[in-house]
């Protein structure tokens, strides 16, 4: 080809307009980065696996914590008191008092659990029924299982206190108080989990920031004669976003993993301790949403990283 | 096309240009000479915003560079060629892609910088070596690869550094020739160098820079 030929063709190229070469810029680049990726893999891998149990750890107590904290506000309408009965109470005793409290009208309904059986299922239930038969003396007393008429938590202290005056019984527990306890536990472990979150995220900028230094330091020299090309510092910042948005989808398909694989190791376990409780709640696995979560604010934390580094790398490589 | 008025630049401990003054046409071509360390770099810097003169205007083409800034400093280099002694060219780029850059971050797509590419190769008699990675190739080959990339963007003021300082006098004379094929066109070239054997065989003014004061051709207050 002759020089005028190819400059005279060059001439007669149709102009793109702005937005169809913008979009076809940041398909290049973002493509000679997603290529890029994966001449140095393993450093990459690394890199991405850190900030992907970063995210997980706190991902996976977050998603627990939330599933917790419905049951606690589902097993909030229970009202139940459980009245235990003295040792010395006998059986026709334990009866008699039940069917007394089956007579006040601030009472609903009335359980009875009798010593016995309270041993027969506890001997099941714990495995222990060997060396239980072994015992001369039944150690569960008799239990009556309040249900209030009225569901405030003032009308069930009063009626919890009155049932603590009887004779024969020994210790009355409002279920309420324990739920009480357990929602507040739930809370704190969220705050908790929370803070953790974020001193992780923080963690993720400072390594993802870290990755980004060490990439245009690598690049230094390209930086340097692109700047005296007249490579604006949009088009030097694009492959390091680009290279930045690939590393967070990387890391939150990779955190996404890790939570799923955690949630299902820990699903059985958590499964049974509910059933403990007498409850059907089972913990959920990752929806679609908490994928969208996690890919979204890997990516997000990841170019909020990139652009704050970039930027400062920028103004200090000058040629 | 280059006007320096009142320029002055002092580092530190030196004074690289005490209130310079010069005026180089549209079209011309000059030689910038003096001893190394005179400040002849230092001149290049401020015209492609690597510097800002500590007093003074430098105006390139009816503008004034001291009123530039962010991406319009990208937009001015972008109107200027520049070739470096040692051609800083990009090791893990092809020849191609190190000559293409000029017009990549001028947004052309890869058919048109293609063609401009082999344009710019042919002109400097090296389309054979397009594929190639600049470290195959000799250092005047290297050196004609830079002066491509100078001039892939069809420049209108083309400045050198020190062009042919890693080169015997003939492939010295070779790039001489070139840059004076682009000045028949019409580019205004500027050619900093203290190869004095060379450029006095070559019929160009000649400005002189000593202790930050300019002497020869084109001097004067405009």
């Amino acid at each position: 080809m002759t020089t005028d030929k190819a400059t005279s063709q060059a001439q007669r190229s149709r102009p793109e307009t702005l937005g169809k070469r913008l979009l076809r810029e940041h398909a290049e680049v973002a493509l000679s980065s997603w290529i890029r990726l994966w001449r140095t893999p393993i450093t990459n891998l690394l890199t991405w696996l850190t900030l992907a149990i970063a995210l997980a750890l706190p991902g996976t107590l977050i998603i627990m914590l939330n599933q917790a904290q419905g049951l606690a506000n589902q097993l909030h309408t229970s009202n139940q008191i459980s009245v235990f009965l003295s040792l010395q109470t006998s059986s026709e005793q334990a009866q008699a008092v039940a069917q007394q409290l089956q007579q006040r009208t601030d009472i609903k309904q009335v359980t009875f659990i009798a010593a016995d059986t309270a041993m027969q299922e506890f001997s099941l239930a714990s495995g222990l029924g060997d060396i239980l038969q072994s015992l001369t003396d039944n150690p569960i007393p008799a239990t009556i299982l309040v249900e209030p008429q009225l569901k405030s938590a003032d009308a069930i202290g009063l009626l919890a206190e009155q049932l603590r005056q009887q004779a024969s019984v020994d210790q009355v527990l409002i279920d309420q108080l324990w739920l009480q306890r357990l929602q507040a536990m739930v809370h704190t472990s969220q705050r908790a989990t929370w803070v953790l979150a974020t001193m992780l995220a923080l963690g993720v900028l400072l390594v993802m920031g870290n990755t980004m230094r060490m990439q245009m330091e690598s690049r230094r020299e390209e930086i340097l004669v692109i700047k005296l090309v007249g490579g604006t510092d949009a088009y030097l910042r694009r492959p390091f976003l680009y290279s930045a948005i690939w590393a967070g989808l990387m890391a939150g398909s990779l955190a996404a993993i890790i939570m799923t694989l955690a949630l299902t190791l820990l699903q059985p376990s958590l499964t049974d301790l509910a059933s403990s409780f007498n409850s059907t709640w089972q913990l959920h696995n990752l929806t679609i949403w908490h994928w969208l979560v996690t890919l979204f604010g890997s990516c997000g934390l990841a170019c909020l990283s990139a652009l704050l580094t970039v930027q400062s790398q920028l103004r200090q490589i000058q040629p | 096309m280059i006007q320096l008025e009142q320029v002055s630049k002092r580092y530190a401990n030196k004074t690289a240009l005490d209130h310079a003054n010069l005026h180089i046409p549209r079209g011309a071509m000059a030689f910038l000479t003096g001893h190394s360390g005179a400040g002849k770099s230092t001149l290049l810097k401020l015209i492609m915003l690597m510097e800002r003169p500590s007093n003074g205007r430098v105006i390139i083409d009816q503008q004034d560079l001291s009123k530039l800034n962010g991406n319009q400093i990208a937009l001015h280099r972008r109107k200027v060629g520049l070739v470096f002694q040692n051609h800083q060219l990009l090791e893990d780029y092809s020849v191609h892609d190190n000559i293409a850059l000029p017009l990549k971050v001028s947004g052309y797509n890869n058919l048109d910088a293609g063609r401009r590419v082999r344009a710019a190769l042919d002109k400097v008699g090296l389309l054979s070596k397009e594929k190639q990675l600049p470290r195959v190739l000799s250092t005047g080959e290297q050196q004609r690869i830079g002066i491509a990339r100078a001039i892939v963007n069809k420049p209108r003021l083309i400045l050198a550094d020190e062009p042919t300082g890693n080169l015997d006098p003939k492939l010295s004379a070779e790039i001489m020739q070139l840059f004076e094929q682009f000045n028949q066109v019409g580019v205004t070239v500027l050619i900093a160098s203290h190869d004095l054997s060379l450029i006095e065989r070559l019929p160009h003014p000649k400005i002189h820079l000593h202790q930050g004061h300019l002497s020869g051709a084109f001097i004067g207050s405009n």
